[in-house]
């Protein structure tokens, strides 16, 4: 009789203890600071084969494209050298060293050889027996006329090229292992950011500044105009209110167009949510 | 943009079914497609560019007036520091209709956010009719639009009602423009001053004299309700706290005590005056009530208690004591009881004042010699100076608790000064002659 009791008290107690741990120690959850969030489009499995599958009738490489620089040096004479003559048919190398230097044969119009053609393997040329080209008798040394400076001066015009990126990467995409979709990069939301930042005048603030966000909807149009009047997202009321939403809004008008944004991602910029909130700024007031 | 199908199994029972039609309403009511979420959590404030074209004159001989009501607006909202009025040369379009819809173009072009448009009448019953209109230029849009009849004496205060409209449309905070100071008027050689009372519009005009100059009077201080003001004369005999009424100019001591009282302020009902009295070498708060007379003592240290001032709501009292050695700043409930200490920062702390909004403290801070204005929070925490030099003393706060008047004497004599609690945008008050002790009144309206 007294082990029931006993028990009864022990399956009672322990039944509130647990029950007391599972109401309060629910405790609060982490509150991580929400990261910024990275564009993302929903593509179906089409869009993706879409994306990757590349253009079947895009033209091949066939030319080097020509090296930028600013002044194009004199014409190098090749030293006599036996360039090794590559074939895709034989692909061993014969050592040509008595041999007269042959014309290379037409070039055939495939990339690899073509490229490998122009860039010589420094391994094929370890393995040639080819003799050391003759000495030549040591030109004369110059002597260095104080008077005649003008004479040194490089004459060449300058050929400048613009740096554009078609010229940098000319290799057409004959199909990736990912696709790549046309997306908002992170440099044009910072410039958008900072256009924002700069431009929006928020009200002082009062006791309750931290607490005031305004989300704004706008919907621009592909030249980075707006395409319709703002929409604000939040509701509220109350003088300080409004003239936080109407700062927030007159910052968006002010800053058209948004020319950083560019056409080509202009799907992932058609809408954007703008949430406009003062609570970074009023932290670090200075205190004696 | 294919979304899921939910019902994409074959074989769907009733309840799967319903529970899918949920599911996809919800997803319905989500937009289509993932909206990219920018957060903007900086702003640049900077004084916002608005535009006053003078008022259109109702008639030629309003001119004038339609010129100073534009000119006191453009001022209010200049010393503000939150906005830049610009230029009239600057504009474009010139405003010949204060109702009609500007050509917002025009004003964008120069770079104006606002733009206030407004007229001046004179009324067949000889008012002045005078009404503005606050537009967006940016988004195109009123913002507010209001009239106002007055008496053709009164423009200035119409002026200062439309700046303070203005003012809280674009802040979202209550202005501050139509309001007044009481101050003590400084005249004469250094070892001879006449101290007279002096009433005036915050922004230095309309001076009015209260006293004579034939005694010395120290620190007025509002009724936040009604217009009267409670001070401190030293008259023949003992120095004794008074009210007056600035309407009637009638006088009256308050409480009838044994021994000097000073340092007097109102309840913000403007029911009671707290208040020290002196009693040998020490000084305690006590409190009366203005229409029973009854006085309550609130402190009884053997230390020398003063400035008190009430927190905006009323419950509690703060004041300065030496009560631990040197002049801090203590806060205790409004009907006496314990104190405790608030200010902790560097040097002694003095003539304390509440924020009407509640959420700062001003003082006088005092370190080697120096006299500095400081906020603090009620609680004691975020002590800052905002300015600091030989001499600043007696701090006083706008209706809306954004600004704050003290008096500087660099050497030769007093002179008003605001700064904003930031810190920013100190600006000399113009007053007649050397100036001390402001006290900023309520709003008027």
């Amino acid at each position: 009789m007294r082990m029931r009791t006993a028990s009864a008290i022990s399956a009672g107690v322990h039944i509130a203890v647990l029950l007391w741990a599972t109401l309060s120690f629910t405790g609060k959850s982490f509150d991580a600071p929400q990261p910024d969030p990275l564009p993302v489009d929903l593509i179906s499995d089409k869009e993706f084969s879409e994306l990757t599958k590349g253009i079947k009738e895009a033209p091949k490489p066939v030319e080097k494209p020509k090296p930028l620089v600013e002044k194009k040096a004199d014409e190098v004479k090749p030293v006599e050298e036996v360039k090794p003559k590559i074939d895709d048919k034989k692909p061993e190398i014969k050592p040509t060293a008595e041999q007269v230097p042959q014309p290379p044969a037409p070039p055939k119009p495939d990339a690899i050889a073509e490229k490998l053609k122009s860039e010589p393997d420094p391994r094929v040329a370890k393995a040639d027996p080819t003799p050391l080209p003759p000495h030549k008798p040591p030109r004369p040394q110059p002597k260095f006329d104080a008077s005649k400076i003008a004479a040194l001066l490089d004459k060449r015009e300058p050929e400048r090229k613009a740096a554009l990126g078609s010229d940098l990467n000319t290799s057409p995409s004959l199909g990736a292992p990912m696709g790549n979709a046309a997306k908002l990069s992170q440099s044009e939301l910072d410039a958008l950011r900072a256009r924002l930042m700069a431009l929006w005048n928020p009200p002082d603030p009062g006791r309750d500044a931290e607490r005031l966000r305004i989300t704004i909807r706008i919907t621009f149009t592909r030249g980075g105009m707006l395409a319709a009047p703002p929409m604000v997202l939040t509701s509220g009321s109350g003088p300080r209110f409004m003239a936080m939403r109407d700062s927030a809004v007159r910052a968006v008008l002010i800053g058209q167009p948004y020319t950083m944004l560019r056409p080509e991602h202009y799907d992932s910029w058609r809408e954007i949510d703008f949430t406009f909130d003062t609570s970074e700024m009023y932290k670090d007031l200075p205190t004696r | 943009m294919n979304r899921p199908n939910l019902l994409a199994h074959s074989r769907i029972h009733r309840r799967g079914l319903l529970a899918g039609a949920g599911a996809l309403a919800l997803l319905g009511s989500r937009p289509a497609r993932a909206v990219l979420n920018i957060d903007i959590n900086r702003g640049n404030p900077q004084p916002m560019p608005i535009a006053i074209p003078d008022f259109v004159a109702g008639s030629p001989g309003d001119i004038e007036a339609a010129r100073n009501v534009t000119s006191v607006i453009t001022n209010d909202l200049r010393r503000s520091g939150l906005f830049a009025p610009i230029s009239p040369q600057a504009f474009v379009e010139r405003i010949t209709n204060g109702d009609a819809i500007p050509r917002f173009q025009d004003w964008r072009v120069i770079n104006a956010q606002a733009l206030v448009t407004g007229g001046i009448t004179r009324q067949g019953d000889g008012r002045l009719r005078a009404q503005f209109r606050l537009w967006d230029v940016f988004a195109g849009q009123q913002l507010d639009g209001k009239q106002y009849y007055t008496g053709p004496d009164n423009w200035r205060r119409i002026a200062h009602i439309i700046a303070d409209q203005i003012y809280e449309t674009l802040t979202g905070e209550k202005g501050y423009f139509d309001s007044r100071i009481v101050f003590v008027d400084e005249t004469g050689p250094k070892d001879r001053r006449v101290k007279r009372l002096a009433l005036m519009d915050q922004d230095g005009f309309g001076v009015r004299y209260l006293t004579r100059g034939d005694e010395l009077v120290l620190t007025p201080r509002f009724n936040p309700t009604t217009q009267e003001i409670t001070y401190m004369a030293y008259g023949q005999g003992e120095p004794r706290v008074y009210l007056l009424n600035i309407e009637t100019g009638q006088r009256e001591i308050v409480g009838n005590f044994p021994g000097m009282t000073f340092a007097p302020r109102f309840s913000p009902d403007g029911q009671r005056v707290v208040m020290s009295l002196q009693q040998g070498p020490n000084a305690n708060l006590f409190v009366m009530d203005l229409r029973s007379k009854q006085t309550t003592r609130l402190t009884d240290t053997p230390a020398i208690d003063t400035a008190p001032c009430y927190s905006p709501d009323g419950r509690q009292i703060v004041f300065e004591s030496d009560r631990g050695g040197s002049q801090q700043l203590y806060v205790m409930p409004a009907n006496g009881g314990p104190a405790t200490r608030i200010s902790f920062g560097d040097g002694r702390h003095s003539t304390p004042v509440w924020s009407p909004r509640g959420d700062y403290i001003a003082f006088t801070g005092m370190i080697g010699g120096q006299f500095a204005i400081g906020i603090l929070r009620p609680d004691g925490s975020g002590e800052r100076i905002l300015t600091e030099g030989f001499h600043n003393e007696g701090p006083t706060f706008a209706p809306n608790g954004r600004v704050l008047m003290f008096f500087r004497d660099l050497g030769p004599g007093p002179f008003l000064y605001t700064i904003d609690v930031n810190g920013r945008n100190e600006l000399k008050e113009p007053t007649p002659s050397y100036a001390s002790d402001p006290a900023w009144s309520p709003l008027l309206s």
